[in-house]
């Protein structure tokens, strides 16, 4: 009588092979998926040269002006100062300065619409998406619960939200996707005296940087273009004369976040084989105790007359 | 004020051939038309040529467009306006590019001769003259508050718009009733499209407005037979289609935050930003930024160092006290940058107290909870009490 | 004060309003009224948080902290029911209790801390789920497991109750209670099954964050973690509200039960704490610990406690006493609260120059859900047969309460009892 510690733990061994089989085949089948995100054939971005930027913020004014929002007034309500990306900046132009004074750099700062965006892969109802054409990554209100694990997940700290106001938005760089589609440029690379940051397919840029810098070797730091392969690779791309983490750019291998971190999430979870499995073990297991439990509690009725509680 | 001349309209001297007569060297013509490339920005067909030879030469083929001046609830201003240049003696000159066939202020005649002028006028350019508007029209009351010669002026500008080929309202009263329709508007002051609506009215508001933006709009009529792009409240964009805040050249300072606090002190001493003193740039369309007044540079409100008052503007001009400060609409950063990483977030004394509380409460409670259950000693001693057993296990 | 735990009788002999009562109710009905507040103006006037830390405490804390206290159902059922402990069973119905309450009021506040909640009707399309996300995951399992297999495991004593007091009703809830008897391993399949996929999906969560958790406590095994630490932290919970509720009603305990608890939490977490070194030994992070930064410190204090915890969780088994089991249980709630709160806030660094701290008024909003719990608590223990006690006890009751129903259901000798007396 009763379901003895030998007895649960062979039945918990069976179950825990099962387990670890249907963990093996998963992985196989996951294994023949392909590894890692690629960037979509017509995938267009930004290259931005920080040697090349004088920091007139024309981008910042037009940004602002392209995408109806009045601007960051907080500090003196006349002029537009956001001290970061905020839920009233999607661009915003910061300055690196340097202890010594020398060696300083602007640095534009917006979404970098990566290849395989941490944001995606952690927005549980698919608001952020990455448009598969050209592979910008945009936000629907519709789908957005306001979770704000999206700003958790990036790596670069750039979807904002929105603290006051009981309708709050998710607030990035789309790349001006509306003006994306009746075929103009983004508003920050349109107004860009200097073409410190300008706009073309990924490849194109890629292209255009790698130009840059075997014209000039020894003037882009490390001699490569940051996002080329930077968290898995980005769209929005950075040539700078100064180390990339002074500006802001952490250092992030080349692995996608999602890559990354979410690997075995994927392999254990994949067709939902293994929760399955370990549910079928757990209710064999689970039915003969209950069995038994029944069982003590029917005689413990006879016994004392007192009603069983279940 | 000269009269037509005895000859037929077919045989009127052209523009440059009146110049000629009267004496007006080549030099002072060029320099005037350099001056409205610079008032012309965007917008006047006239300044689609490339150079100032080009312009003079269109011009100078042009006949004289014959103008009739009306004034209504008006100050005169807009007239002395036209008046008021000086190097060169451009108003001699404006006076002879356009054929003034009718302004009170201006002609010798008075009386029934400058009525049967008024009807001359009429008859002789019936379809061609341009009517130039100034001050408002009062409405109320049947518009008894404005009379002219027996007649009431909405009867006045009815009449004589009737025959003309365009309506220019010159100045904000008649462009849209400016002063005298300011609250509580007991006459009714309104502005000439409210009332003639069958004919393109163009407006040239400003309290005064520059002349070259009235000679402008002439100009291109007369040359190419219309009238040249207008916005939505049908202004010409070559004049209006910028704010002041754009194209400010106190613009600097109001990007560093440079502001002028009160009349007078070291900021103001030092021409700078006049926002603070309610400065309504940033919402007025207006020209007077780059073309300043008397061909004196710095000679408009700001440069005078005195907040621009918006006097284009329907909405501000005398409606929006002086010192109020103005919208910004499209706000540009300043001139400082934030730094790579910001400082963000904060503790707040009530929350750090209300934790620390909290954290006291609990560990409290525990602390005397735990000290009223059986330590070791007690232990063995109640093992015995309240041990009643139904039944093995 | 010692007793045999043999039937679950509920806290007859106090009465139902009490100063504490008062306090708690008074406590969530502030928590509420924030709550009015928060939704009209937004999470900014009313929180600390901010785009550096996006995740305060309302998510941080109560949702991925006091639901692993909250995992008392879980642990301790998977002890009676999977490794076949059945003395436990008479402790299962307070651990189901707890895990209801805990995992209602933090998902409500989950519900209240999200942005834009009205869009949360899309958890229930799953063609509209990313089935990647850790996220997901977390929103569609907790609230499954709160209301399907634990609501489901929570409902016998409301059936008893009905079953005492409303006559009406007795045929039904015969034929309930027999429909249920034969699924129920069905639900309590699940009721192991869920809370160990969403526990561990809770840990997940922080993957993503990526280098922004710092590597004494960012790993690959951070869900196994996670889970692993739930089960301890349900099972002092359980053990620590069983004993808390001895001292406040004047309960008898039953030492042999408890004590078993405390030896499978001691051993539960000697062996969480062996992985969690191991783990940082084998990927070479264990000299971080011995940089001298608010880091290694926190790290140190956090294993500090629990070793503490498990040393006393082993002694106070050992010695059978009371008290020390009750700091014990203490130390390793605290612990285990510590583990999963650091990755998400004090472990979490997103730049330089970045800080938290809740607001007063987040705070109340925190205490105010958990003020809720415990006064829910209170009164079903009061009303419904939750707490053990032995046999002794529910004599009494039939005696005090019962009888005095109409129609009673009198056990035997409650029967002969009330005979007796007539």
């Amino acid at each position: 009588m009763g379901f003895t510690r030998r007895e649960a733990l062979k039945s918990l061994g069976a179950g825990a092979v099962g387990v670890a089989a249907t963990s093996l085949v998963s992985i196989q089948a996951v294994a023949a998926e392909p590894e890692s995100k690629v960037a979509p054939k017509h995938a267009v971005g930004l290259l931005y040269d920080t040697t090349r930027c004088v920091g007139c913020q024309s981008c910042v004014a037009a940004c602002n002006e392209v995408n109806n929002l009045e601007g960051d007034l907080r500090a003196d309500r006349i002029h537009h100062s956001a001290q970061d990306l905020n839920s009233f900046a999607k661009n915003i132009i910061k300055l690196y300065r340097p202890a010594g004074g020398t060696g300083y750099s602007f640095v534009k700062q917006q979404c970098m619409h990566c290849v395989d965006p941490a944001c995606v892969a952690g927005c549980s109802f698919k608001a952020l998406t990455k448009n598969p054409e050209t592979g910008v990554v945009g936000w629907a209100s519709s789908k957005c619960m306001g979770c704000r694990y999206c700003e958790i997940t990036c790596p670069y700290h750039i979807p904002k939200f929105q603290w006051e106001g009981w309708n709050p938005k998710i607030v990035k760089c789309e790349l001006c996707k509306e003006r994306l589609a009746e075929g103009k440029e983004p508003a920050c690379s349109t107004v860009c005296p200097a073409k410190a940051v300008i706009f073309g397919t990924r490849e194109q840029l890629l292209a255009e940087a790698k130009r840059r810098i075997s014209e000039t070797p020894g003037k882009y730091f490390e001699n490569r273009v940051f996002g080329e392969t930077d968290g898995g690779g980005t769209q929005a791309l950075y040539l700078s004369h100064v180390p990339f983490e002074k500006i802001g750019l952490p250092n992030l291998g080349n692995e996608s976040v999602p890559d990354k971190y979410l690997k075995w999430q994927k392999r254990l979870y994949s067709y939902l084989a293994v929760p399955v499995v370990a549910y079928a073990t757990m209710v064999a297991v689970i039915r003969k105790n209950w069995d038994d439990h029944q069982e003590h509690m029917n005689e413990e009725q006879k016994r004392t007359g007192l009603r069983p509680q279940l | 004020m000269t009269k037509n001349d005895e000859r037929l309209p077919s045989e009127k001297p052209t523009i440059g051939e009146h110049l000629k007569r009267a004496g007006f060297s080549r030099r002072d013509f060029m320099s005037l038309c350099s001056m409205l490339m610079v008032t012309a920005p965007v917008g006047l067909a006239l300044t689609d040529q490339t150079s100032v030879t080009k312009i003079a030469s269109q011009i100078a083929k042009t006949k004289r467009p014959s103008v009739i001046w009306l004034h209504f609830q008006d100050c005169t201003g807009c007239t002395e306006t036209l008046l008021r240049t000086s190097k060169p003696d451009v108003a001699d000159l404006i006076l002879n590019m356009i054929s003034l066939d009718y302004h009170e202020t201006l002609m010798a005649a008075c009386g029934s001769q400058a009525e049967a002028s008024l009807k001359q006028a009429m008859q002789e350019n019936e379809g061609k003259y341009i009517l130039v508007c100034e001050g408002s029209i009062p409405v109320k009351d049947g518009g008894q508050y404005l009379k002219l010669g027996g007649k009431n002026g909405i009867d006045l500008l009815k009449e004589v718009a009737s025959k003309a080929a365009a309506v220019i309202s010159m100045g904000s009263c008649a462009s849209w009733g400016g002063v005298p329709s300011a609250d509580p508007n007991p006459t009714g002051a309104t502005g000439v499209d409210q009332i003639i609506k069958d004919k393109p009215v163009v407006n040239i508001p400003g309290c005064p407005p520059n002349p070259y933006n009235l000679l402008g709009v002439v100009l291109e009529y007369a040359t190419f037979k219309k009238l040249p792009a207008l916005d939505e409240h049908n202004r010409p964009l070559f004049a209006y289609g910028r704010l002041i805040h754009d194209h400010c050249p106190r613009r600097a300072h109001f990007d560093a935050g440079r502001f002028v606090k009160e009349f007078s002190d070291d900021g103001h001493r030092q021409g700078w930003c006049l926002y603070k003193m309610g400065c309504k740039g940033p919402q007025t369309h207006a020209a007077c930024s780059t073309n300043h007044f008397n061909e004196v540079p710095d000679c408009w409100p700001i440069g005078a160092g005195t907040p621009c008052v918006g006097c284009t503007e329907k909405a501000i001009a005398f409606r929006v006290p002086i010192f109020q400060l103005a919208e910004i609409h499209g706000a540009t950063p300043p001139e400082t940058f934030p730094g790579i990483n910001a400082r963000i977030g904060s503790v707040g004394a009530a929350a750090a107290g209300l934790a620390g509380l909290v954290a006291g409460a609990i560990g409290g409670a525990a602390w005397v909870g735990s000290h009223k259950l059986p330590g070791a000693a007690e232990a063995n001693d109640d093992s015995k009490a309240n041990s009643t057993k139904a039944g093995g296990e | 004060m010692i007793g045999f735990w043999e039937r679950n009788v509920p806290v007859f002999d106090v009465p139902l309003r009490s100063r504490a009562l008062y306090v708690l109710t008074g406590l969530f009905l502030l928590g509420f009224g924030l709550v009015t507040y928060r939704e009209l103006a937004g999470l900014g006037p009313v929180s600390g948080m901010n785009d550096a830390y996006a995740w305060g405490i309302w998510k941080t804390f109560n949702v991925m902290t006091l639901t692993g206290l909250g995992s008392g159902g879980f642990a301790v059922g998977i002890a009676a029911y999977l490794f076949g402990r059945k003395r436990l069973h008479a402790v299962m119905r307070t651990a189901l209790l707890t895990s209801f309450l805990a995992y209602i009021s933090g998902m409500t506040l989950l519900g209240v801390d999200v942005g834009r909640p009205w869009n949360m009707y899309l958890v229930l399309m799953p063609w509209r789920w990313n089935y990647h996300s850790p996220l997901l995951e977390v929103a569609v399992c907790m609230p499954l497991y709160a209301m399907f297999p634990l609501f489901l495991e929570n409902i016998p004593p409301v059936l008893e109750w009905l079953h005492e007091f409303r006559p009406n009703f007795r045929p039904l809830i015969d034929k309930a209670t027999k429909v249920m008897a034969k699924f129920y391993p069905l639900v309590v399949g699940l009721a192991y099954l869920l809370p160990a996929m969403h526990q561990s999906s809770l840990g997940a969560l922080m993957l993503l964050a990526g280098e922004r958790v710092h590597p004494l406590w960012q790993t690959p095994f951070l869900p196994l973690l996670y889970v692993w630490a739930a089960a301890f932290m349900g099972f002092s919970c359980v053990a620590g509200t069983l004993l808390f509720c001895a001292i406040m009603w004047k309960r008898p305990m039953d030492l042999d039960i408890l004590q078993e608890l405390g030896r499978i939490t001691c051993y539960v977490i000697t062996a969480w704490l062996v992985f969690r070194f191991a783990d940082l030994l084998v990927n070479g992070k264990l000299p971080l610990a011995f940089q001298f930064n608010q880091y290694s410190i926190l790290f140190w204090i956090e294993m500090g406690i629990l070793t503490t915890a498990a040393i006393t969780l082993y002694d106070s088994a050992k010695l059978k006493n009371a008290r020390m089991m009750f700091h014990a249980h203490i130390i390793t709630a605290i612990g285990g609260m510590m583990y999963r709160f650091d990755p998400t806030t004090l472990a979490f660094k997103p730049k330089d120059g970045a800080f938290y701290f809740p607001t007063a008024m987040e705070i109340l909003v925190a205490l105010g859900f958990v003020s809720f719990a415990i006064a829910v608590f209170i009164v079903a223990a009061k009303k419904l047969a939750i707490l053990p006690a032995p046999i002794s006890y529910w004599h009494d009751y039939e005696r005090e309460v019962l009888s005095l129903t109409p129609e009673p259901q009198l056990s035997a000798s409650g029967q002969a009892l009330a005979a007796a007396q007539d």
